[in-house]
């Protein structure tokens, strides 16, 4: 399949849908190890009594943490898993898991609060819009998602904006 | 050098067209391995270095989101405890492989005063391989900072709100 009109108004069907999940607890095991596999040395990421000195209830997660995390649950059994090591689920509602070339074209970020150690954090995905582009090897779509984090409160957290390529 | 000092040598400093200064990220195999790990990315590209050559790279490739880390890093460490990352938007534009060190470095773009004690700076944040210069990711970000970080004549001609070049 490549880019046609039934993957056009599939893509259209699910603007708007919005995908509920539960993302589990933001737990102080998983900040600490991001932190140290992207380098960080800021403690307000690792210590947590340095951390309340900042005014903050626990540690901190780095800023681009929750939206780093590729698969929140256990993972697919290996079987199931694609010849590049991926899940056919990729956080994509509505492009298929097959026949479409997928590629990454940025993402904006706003951070509303900042993540602390202990959040219960839930995600809604909604594809926001779908556009059509000419590219040098032949049409490609523009889809843009929007992902909105929030605490069990309902605070939001982070905002993010990520556009995919498709062709 | 303590936060104090860090003040006083930015204090009404900044102003469109500053550039702040430049920071260095070295990368690893172990490193994106790690990464991929703390992402659950289970992606070969990553970590499967007859995978990546396969796909036509010299080795693993550092991830998209380790590239966001890195610019993310970079405004909360020069900000420090003093001011917030509020908006961050990325572009990754090549890849970089393992071993490679990433250096970033932002410019001033915009000024905008948010309150009495508060302003925002938009920022172009620019992401080069060490090996060859070559732009790997740009940015745009958002960051609060003091009001008394900025020039006194940016200050000034914030009455509109906002100032850009």
């Amino acid at each position: 399949m490549a880019i046609d009109e039934a993957l056009i108004e599939a893509l259209e069907a699910e603007r708007g849908v919005e995908h509920v999940e539960e993302l589990g607890e933001i737990s102080a095991v998983l900040i600490r190890r991001y932190a140290a596999a992207i380098g960080e040395t800021s403690p307000l990421y690792s210590d947590s009594a340095y951390a309340r000195a900042q005014g903050h209830a626990d540690i901190v997660a780095p800023p681009n943490f929750i939206a780093a995390v590729i698969n929140w649950g256990p993972g697919a059994p290996y079987e199931r898993l694609r010849e590049d090591g991926t899940e056919a689920d990729t956080h994509l509602p509505g492009v298929p898991a097959k026949g479409v070339r997928v590629m990454g074209g940025g993402e904006e970020m706003t951070f509303k609060r900042p993540v602390i150690a202990g959040t219960v954090v839930t995600r809604t995905t909604t594809l926001a819009d779908v556009s059509e582009r000419e590219s040098s090897q032949g049409p490609m779509l523009v889809v843009r998602y929007s992902d909105r984090y929030r605490d069990a409160a309902g605070e939001s957290l982070l905002e993010t904006v990520r556009t995919v390529l498709l062709r | 050098m303590s936060v104090g000092e860090e003040t006083e040598t930015r204090g009404r400093t900044l102003q469109v067209g500053s550039v702040l200064p430049a920071a260095d990220y070295p990368t690893s195999t172990v490193q994106i391995f790690r990464y991929s790990a703390a992402t659950w990315n289970t992606h070969r590209i990553h970590y499967d270095k007859d995978y990546a050559v396969a796909e036509g790279y010299p080795d693993v490739l550092v991830q998209s989101h380790l590239h966001g880390a890195f610019l993310a890093r970079y405004c909360t460490d020069w900000v420090g405890a003093n001011g917030r990352l509020l908006e961050l938007g990325l572009r990754i534009r090549r890849f970089a492989i393992a071993g490679e060190t990433l250096s970033v470095l932002g410019t001033v773009k915009a000024v905008e005063r948010l309150d009495d004690a508060h302003a925002a700076l938009a920022l172009e944040l620019v992401e080069t391989r060490g090996s060859d210069g070559e732009t790997c990711a740009t940015a745009s970000a958002r960051i609060e900072i003091p009001l008394d970080w900025l020039a006194s004549a940016a200050a000034d001609g914030m009455s509109e709100g906002r100032a850009t070049t």
